[in-house]
């Protein structure tokens, strides 16, 4: 368990980088988490699928399938790889402040 | 994790769940000082709780057949990873403290005292074991190593050192049902979304029933499914719908894995069989079928009847025996062998024509549950070209992710490639266009690895899949 500085803020991350209080999220801390995972700028399309995320998050507790996050978000597979190389679980789910997916992913 | 070095030696060891994970998973971690004397308790209690363990820990001659049977060894070539070596790890400790020769020698008859290096290579290498028991297979002896690394797992986890992943999981399911942290909205949100795709692929709706009451038939997915495998769940209830089953999935178990057979037997274990009979109970379920996923099938197959007591069921403690336990595929292959199910392999929306599908058997279907012949029967019935992998059946290699070893750290990725490097080799050979993995860890090894590591781009499906696809419809019920 580590204490890094995000944005300016002191947040609780675990072994993996994904931030432990999910409450605490906001966008300035999402800009913050982006570099991390390869993602130098949060564009337009970025935001769409961090989004998407989110919301999918705060209503159901748990990230979408990522089958469903292409088709609502408008993009491929493919595409959603090229906006976040380390892919949507690792690292869209990191910057959306989702905790880390369990079980067999 | 950074690596641990012991005696010059570099070990690659999975993340450990932190403190937070330990306390939702009510797991005290001993202070290092005591971890040895605590797991030479642990595994005092194991040796006279389990034959099993005894057997493998007195009869192993280091005959050596086991280890080029092992995908683990054979990617990696640490002496180690060879079953009987890894076996040796806790058979030194066993030697030396419960042993006669062991006690008065020592060293000299190949004892060890148990130390924290000890403990910090059994927390490597019993996590580097996929416990696919290929070498219990081959042994003359008949000794199943898995037994080994179960009962060394399920000591490092007593003593608090547990895998992320694993404990993470494990934490999911006592609290919400599932490994997959699953709600219920979740489930119905899915649900919504894949109705919407059958829709528009035939033109009819289906629902997914959630907590249903009154329903026959309970089907229990893998969490896995709801994130990664629409169309495992998809062809699940196709083939629900197609013979008109009154059927229902539970927001309260909604799991066909179980990690607890992989890692804790006592406590995570227990907690999803209380969860599904307490669902049986509640919902009047008179049949139960599993989804795909290896490893469950095999806790679910072999371990409910001993596990489910009247400490977990209550008046239920005889439902073993009155609601039976099934697989998907057991049940598609009946009504396949009975002609009941009109199957058009050359029109499967999954496998174009002219393509052809190769099968990867998980290694609990095979050498635990005795389900070869029946994933064929649905596999030849349901798509154009089958190209068998070689050797395959009860003899397959393990996809190199079983039981759980699906660590993202960079070590333990680099492993995972190597685990399955057999496998790939294998996949390769029959020149399929497409892979069917039948068990939701194997598909996760295969989506990541193949297409990561391996940069082998092959679609990946399970055998529900095909089946719901090759599935001909004319209405609702067909049946």
């Amino acid at each position: 368990m580590a204490m890094i500085t995000i944005a300016g803020k002191q947040v609780e991350v675990d072994e993996d980088g994904f931030i432990q209080d999910p409450e605490i999220w906001d966008e300035e801390l999402a800009k913050g988490i982006a570099p991390l995972e390869e993602v130098n700028e949060l564009t337009e399309d970025h935001w769409k699928v961090v989004r998407y995320i989110r919301e999918y998050y705060l209503r159901t507790g748990v990230a979408p399938m990522i089958r469903m996050l292409c088709k609502n978000s408008g993009f491929t597979l493919k595409q959603i790889y090229e906006l976040f190389p380390t892919g949507p679980a690792k690292g869209a789910c990191k910057i959306a402040g989702l905790p880390k997916p369990t079980g067999c992913v | 994790m950074p690596k641990k070095i012991v005696k010059g030696q570099e070990l690659s060891q999975p993340a450990r769940a932190s403190a937070r994970v330990l306390k939702r998973l009510y797991v005290r971690e001993v202070p290092d000082e005591h971890k040895p004397a605590e797991a030479l308790k642990w595994l005092d209690y194991y040796r006279k709780d389990r034959r099993s363990l005894v057997m493998a820990m007195e009869s192993c001659v280091k005959c050596g057949v086991c280890a080029n049977e092992c995908h683990a060894y054979l990617g990696t070539k640490d002496p180690n990873n060879i079953p009987a070596g890894r076996a040796d790890l806790m058979r030194k400790v066993y030697k030396r403290y419960f042993t006669v020769q062991g006690r008065l020698f020592g060293n000299l008859v190949g004892a060890e005292e148990i130390t924290m290096d000890t403990l910090e290579k059994w927390y490597s290498y019993y996590y580097q074991c996929t416990e696919c028991r290929r070498c219990g297979h081959v042994c003359p002896f008949g000794i199943d190593t898995c037994e080994v690394t179960m009962a060394g797992r399920e000591i490092l986890w007593g003593i608090g050192m547990v895998p992320d992943l694993q404990g993470a999981a494990s934490a999911a399911v006592y609290e919400r049902g599932n490994q997959g942290n699953m709600t219920k909205q979740a489930l119905i949100e899915t649900h919504d979304f894949l109705s919407d795709e059958i829709e528009e692929e035939r033109g009819l709706r289906m629902e997914f029933p959630v907590d249903k009451p009154n329903s026959d038939i309970l089907y229990v997915p893998s969490s896995a499914d709801y994130l990664l495998n629409p169309e495992t769940l998809k062809g699940a209830c196709q083939f629900f719908e197609y013979v008109g089953a009154n059927w229902t999935i539970s927001s309260h178990m909604t799991e066909a894995g179980n990690f607890g057979l992989l890692t804790e037997q006592h406590s995570v274990q227990r907690e999803l069989v209380e969860r599904l009979w307490r669902t049986v109970a509640e919902l009047g379920i008179k049949k139960i079928v599993f989804g795909e996923c290896g490893h469950g099938w095999r806790a679910w197959k072999m371990y409910t009847p001993s596990l489910t007591d009247y400490a977990i069921a209550g008046a239920g403690y005889d439902y073993h025996k009155r609601v039976p336990i099934v697989h998907v595929h057991d049940e598609v292959a009946a009504y396949v062998k009975l002609g009941k199910l009109k199957l058009n392999p050359r029109d499967n929306r999954l496998v174009p024509v002219g393509q052809s599908v190769t099968l990867h058997d998980p290694c609990n279907y095979c050498r635990a549950c005795n389900l070869i012949q029946n994933l064929r029967v649905n596999l030849y019935a349901s798509v154009p070209e089958v190209r068998e992998m070689t050797p395959n059946g009860e003899k397959n290699f393990c996809c190199g992710g079983g039981s759980a070893v699906l660590y993202d750290d960079p070590e333990m990725f680099e492993l995972r490639g190597k685990f399955s490097l057999k496998k790939v080799a294998q996949i390769k050979a029959t020149e399929a266009d497409i892979l069917c993995a039948p068990c939701s860890i194997c598909k996760a090894q295969f989506y990541g690895i193949l297409h990561e590591y391996h940069h082998l781009d092959i679609p990946i499906n399970g055998l529900i899949d095909f089946v719901g696809a090759a599935l001909v419809f004319k209405g609702h019920r067909q049946i």
